[in-house]
């Protein structure tokens, strides 16, 4: 089993390679670079965070619209193509298939997030012409990055799996802009005392993602540390919330009919 | 014989789309700049804030809230240089912005040390807002209460601008109690508090600001207030010199030769920038001509 999801995974991973979505990378290092050029002459006293902060949210943007915009045409292009056919004509289960393209994606993504923390380093080393075993802290963030993207591709590939990619696109970005004010709308709830009122917004906020957990790009820039506990609870909370995207998407997938 | 002449055909097309793509993007250009020179003909091209509450901004960054305090830090910088460059008196957005960028980010230290500073120093070099410049560092002291040196320019701001020596001692003194906070911290309450208003205490805020100078403009400023420091206190000496020379002859000093021949003086004295100081007309001491030292810069003491 295993080594068929690696194959699919791989197989995903050499597609987007393909489609030279790691392109992004140039883009990226276009933007430190000129950014600490810029900022180093027409600001004061932020060179340095300006360039965690840059760096940190270009990782974190990049990744989400990369998450996004192939995690919605994972299944959706294969069926398209009619692709599809041949695969699960093959010893391949479905539930194999949804696991396999998960993992691609999230290859790609581990894969572009190095190389993109190695030029934050680099536009780092720029600024600072040096760098401090403090300066790690930052892994942090880009840790929490990852986990966050985690929870989108797995967004991405359920709604791939319903409906069609603009759609899918909608639902996810919508989806991870809400998952930021969770906690505005549990305080909306809370604010208009009523209990019924209450009791919904706090549904909402257990039962979507709650992406706000991870925002902690702020506090690493000025050097603060993410406590142990909540790197430990954060990363069994993205756990969970994969595997209940993931479980679903396999449900609707297993149901669905390929004519 | 058809194909050479549809490949020039296609390879005239082309350039005739490339050079119509030139042209066309540099009427563009044109066009841009005569209607912004048009609009700031208007006034429309006015200061503009963008959005007024950092809390709201705050929310809708989705976790990048960080990265927008640092452009808007670099606005006030902007701002503030602009203005500066303009020797403008009015900083009407100076305080606003500082406010959207420290909503935005509560731990941008330097936002309230330099900000203080922008908003307190008289114009044309600042907003002249003293009481905004404490506003500000209170709430920087409310967001990151163990640093204690927003405490040691929320006493320079009540020492210096609003010469409310007291206030400024307790500023010293609460800071110093601050985990990690100087030893001279305590020196500085304790000075404030006997002699407020006096040079030496002047000096010694002075002294420790261009020490601990993290940027060249405020060492600079630093210095050139050391400087006019030095030279008023050289003023009062020479001042009470010329005094006691006229108690002894009854008559006042016309010039520095004549404190020299009379032993007062080994030589004529002069400012720290190296330029002779002179007698005025009323037998007081005073610059001389092309002194570099600016004695305003004292007038707040």
């Amino acid at each position: 089993m295993m080594n068929r999801v690696a194959s699919i995974a791989w197989h995903t991973f050499k597609e987007s390679v393909r489609e030279r979505v790691l392109y992004n990378l140039i883009v990226f290092a276009l933007l430190l670079l000129g950014a600490a050029i810029l900022f180093g002459s027409i600001s004061v006293g932020i060179e340095r965070i300006i360039i965690v902060n840059l760096g940190l949210s270009s990782i974190a943007v990049f990744g989400l619209m990369m998450a996004i915009f192939i995690g919605i045409t994972l299944v959706w292009k294969e069926i398209d193509r009619r692709t599809i056919f041949s695969i699960l004509s093959k010893p391949v289960r479905r539930a194999e298939f949804i696991f396999g393209k998960y993992a691609g994606l999230m290859l790609t993504l581990l894969i572009n997030t190095a190389i993109m923390t190695a030029g934050f380093y680099l536009a780092l080393f720029y600024v600072k012409r040096t760098l401090e075993f403090a300066d790690l802290v930052a892994l942090q963030a880009v840790y929490f990055i990852l986990l966050q993207l985690a929870m989108v591709v797995g967004l991405a590939l359920l709604f791939s799996c319903i409906t069609t990619p603009v759609l899918a696109a909608v639902f996810t970005f919508s989806l991870y802009v809400i998952g930021n004010f969770l906690n505005d709308i549990r305080w909306f709830g809370q604010e208009t005392g009523s209990p019924l009122v209450m009791k919904f917004t706090a549904a909402i906020y257990y039962l979507l993602p709650n992406f706000s957990n991870f925002n902690v790009i702020g506090q690493i820039a000025h050097g603060q540390r993410v406590p142990g506990y909540l790197l430990i609870a954060n990363s069994f909370y993205a756990l969970l919330y994969v595997a209940i995207l993931l479980s679903a998407a396999i449900l609707i997938f297993e149901q669905r009919e390929f004519k | 014989m058809a194909a050479p002449m549809e490949f020039s055909a296609t390879r005239w097309g082309r350039a005739v789309c490339f050079s119509f793509l030139i042209v066309s993007y540099v009427a563009v250009v044109f066009l841009q700049w005569g209607i912004d020179q048009r609009l700031s003909a208007q006034g429309r091209t006015g200061e503009l804030l963008y959005a007024t509450s950092g809390k709201t901004l705050r929310r809708l960054c989705l976790g990048h809230e960080g990265l927008l305090a640092d452009i808007y830090w670099t606005r006030v910088v902007q701002y503030f240089g602009r203005k500066r460059l303009e020797h403008s008196r009015r900083f009407d957005l100076l305080g606003p912005l500082l406010s959207i960028t420290t909503d935005l980010d509560p731990q941008l230290i330097i936002a309230y040390r330099f900000g203080a500073i922008f908003l307190a120093e008289k114009p044309p070099g600042g907003a002249g807002r003293p009481e905004e410049a404490l506003q500000l560092l209170r709430r920087g002291i409310v967001a990151n209460p163990d640093y204690w040196r927003l405490w040691q320019d929320l006493g320079f701001i009540y020492y210096w601008d609003l010469k409310d020596y007291p206030a400024a001692a307790r500023a010293f003194q609460a800071g110093s109690e601050r985990p990690g906070a100087e030893i001279w911290m305590k020196v500085l309450a304790a000075s404030v508090a006997a002699g407020g208003g006096a040079l030496s205490t002047s000096r010694l805020l002075w002294s420790q600001i261009y020490r601990e100078a993290a940027n060249d403009q405020i060492r600079k400023a630093a210095e050139e207030h050391l400087i006019a420091l030095q030279a008023q206190e050289e003023i009062n000496q020479l001042n009470s010199l010329l005094a006691h020379f006229r108690n002894q002859t009854g008559r006042g000093a016309r010039s520095w030769a004549e404190l020299v021949l009379a032993g007062h003086l080994r030589e004529a004295p002069r400012d720290p920038t190296g330029v002779a100081y002179r007698i005025g007309p009323d037998e007081r001491v005073a610059l001389g001509p092309g002194s570099k030292v600016d004695l305003r810069l004292l007038q707040s003491d």
